[in-house]
């Protein structure tokens, strides 16, 4: 029972697949409400007490459930929205749901760091709410909004290799599968030298991205 | 003109009630250079705030050419924010873009057309003497670059009333006086109501017309800047004088007064106005008076272009003639009383 080198290559595009498509969705998601969480807070400009605290909630308790168990809980969930519950796709949405409270919260935290005085100077030369967030907040807060995206990213990679569990496949499926179940550490060096290669190619372009923003 | 009229402000800290502002009426005329003066805490942002409703009044109106801007709605207040420019201690850049790109926001918030941004901008920042800075960011430039930008943002939307909140309070004293300078020529070519808030007395000196001095909420003395400077009425305002007209007089001098000397002698603080009258007087008066006048301290400064002073002199001769020689310096109007604690 043998391995071929394009297994790897496999595997690899699907963790990329994975990463890719729940980074873009969780994005997507967790932007807004990232951006939700600082504006709706208390003597922030749009304070909501009834929307922070709701949003902040919910936050909260999906980011309390172990990932593991988030991805046999939605199952249901997962077949409505992919049509089958199997699969790299059906992966992604397990991944999509833990992943974008978790970038609410980063870019909460980058946004928070905004110095206030720019939220007051938009507000004195006649900025609407919507102005301030994305033409002060977004550009202000943007190098770290890429460091937090790259965590992130990082904390998905993570998050593929239990993706096995549903047939996501990947690289860390290929490491638990064959390495960890059936002993072949051979197997389980390549997929961990691999893992690795990918997280410091993520970082370091991370990195790179955020530098070169904040230092047009 | 601005006028407040009754303003409150009343805030929660905690526990705890602040009376940020407790009932101030004030009215800033139109053109003029007005100051705020007082010390951390006592209110004067909070009162500078009042003016675009980055802080609303808890009570009170605040009328900005007749208009009460705190019954705006918020489109209102939008466009009554276009015409107010404000200036930050901190600057309050955005770091994440251009010099030019900064001094271009409220147009582009404006909706102006690009091509009248351009040439808005440019003109500014000629203006403020940054246009080879155009394509710098924040970061690249000094405290008064970062300031000088400030400024020309705040006057993109060309305001007719320009805020400043400590605009020179993180800068050094050399480009203080640039910046204030800037500010004063603002007001002159571009007629534009200054009104600035700081804890340091020489902004005030420098180009305020009019000043408030404030404290705990209140507006506690005001007037022209001459007037108030001259003849301040509260300890606080005179300890704001005081730090930097140097009326105090200086120990080596106080030293000097306290040893016994042999005969009759008194001494006696001027304040004077316009450098004209006053010595030809004490020199005439020690000319036609048995007694010899020795000025022991002096200090001169100018306020709105007016030489304004103090001098110390100390009146030698018998009782009789000193008495006499005051009455002389008192008929030329000058203002001549004596120093409590000197005399033997």
């Amino acid at each position: 029972m043998g391995i071929e080198w394009t297994d790897f290559v496999t595997a690899l595009e699907q963790t990329l697949t994975m990463v890719g498509f729940s980074l873009c969705f969780s994005a997507i998601i967790g932007l807004p409400l990232g951006m939700a969480l600082v504006v709706t807070r208390k003597g922030h400009i749009l304070e909501n007490a009834l929307v922070f605290n709701v949003l902040s909630t919910i936050v909260n308790i999906i980011r309390s459930v172990p990932f593991i168990i988030l991805v046999i809980a939605i199952i249901p969930f997962t077949r409505l929205i992919v049509g089958t519950s199997i699969g790299t796709s059906a992966a992604i949405v397990p991944m999509v749901l833990s992943a974008a409270p978790y970038i609410s919260r980063l870019v909460e935290n980058a946004v928070l760091e905004v110095d206030t005085g720019v939220i007051e100077a938009a507000q004195a030369m006649g900025a609407t709410e919507w102005q301030i967030i994305v033409r002060f907040l977004l550009p202000e807060a943007l190098p770290a909004l890429v460091l937090g995206l790259t965590i992130a990213t990082i904390g998905l990679v993570g998050e593929s290799a239990m993706a096995g569990t549903v047939g996501g496949g990947g690289i860390g499926d290929l490491a638990i599968t064959y390495g960890y179940e059936q002993y072949d550490y051979h197997v389980m060096f390549v997929t961990v030298v691999i893992l690795i290669l990918l997280v410091q190619f993520i970082q370091t372009l991370g990195n790179l991205i955020s530098r070169r923003i904040r230092r047009r | 003109m601005i006028t407040f009229e009754n303003v409150t402000k009343t805030y929660h800290n905690g526990k705890q009630i602040v009376h940020a502002l407790n009932g101030i009426d004030l009215t800033i005329e139109r053109g003029e250079i007005f100051g705020v003066v007082g010390f951390s805490g006592a209110g004067k942002s909070s009162l500078l705030r009042c003016v675009n409703l980055l802080e609303r009044p808890t009570t009170g109106r605040v009328l900005v050419e007749g208009q009460d801007i705190t019954q705006f709605s918020k489109a209102e207040l939008r466009q009554h924010r276009r015409r107010v420019g404000m200036v930050f201690q901190h600057f309050n850049l955005l770091n994440s873009k251009t010099v030019f790109a900064n001094v271009a926001e409220p147009l582009v918030i404006a909706k102006v057309p690009n091509a009248e941004i351009r040439k808005r901008v440019m003109e500014l920042l000629e203006f403020v003497g940054l246009a080879d800075k155009a394509n710098h960011y924040p970061d690249q430039l000094s405290g008064g670059q970062k300031q000088r930008v400030g400024i020309a943002r705040a006057l993109a939307t060309r305001p007719s009333i320009l805020l400043c909140d400590e605009a020179t309070s993180a800068l050094d004293p050399q480009t203080t006086s640039a910046i204030l300078s800037l500010l004063k020529t603002i007001n002159r070519e571009y007629r534009i109501t200054i009104l600035l808030v700081t804890h340091e007395m020489s902004v005030i000196r420098e180009i305020c017309d009019k000043v408030a001095v404030m404290e705990r909420g209140k507006v506690i003395e005001s007037g022209s800047v001459f007037d108030v400077f001259s003849n301040p009425q509260s300890d606080i305002t005179k300890n704001f004088v005081n730090s930097v007209m140097h009326t105090k007089i200086p120990e080596s001098v106080q030293r000097l007064l306290s040893e016994p000397e042999g005969g009759n002698r008194r001494v006696y603080q001027l304040v004077f106005v316009g450098a004209s009258a006053t010595q030809p007087v004490l020199f005439q008066a020690a000319k036609k008076f048995n007694l010899d006048i020795n000025i022991l301290f002096g200090n001169i400064t100018e306020l709105q272009g007016v030489p304004f002073g103090h001098l110390l002199v100390e009146f030698r001769g018998p009782e009789r003639e000193i008495n006499r020689a005051l009455t002389y310096v008192r008929e030329a109007q000058v203002d001549i009383q004596e120093a409590v604690g000197y005399g033997h």
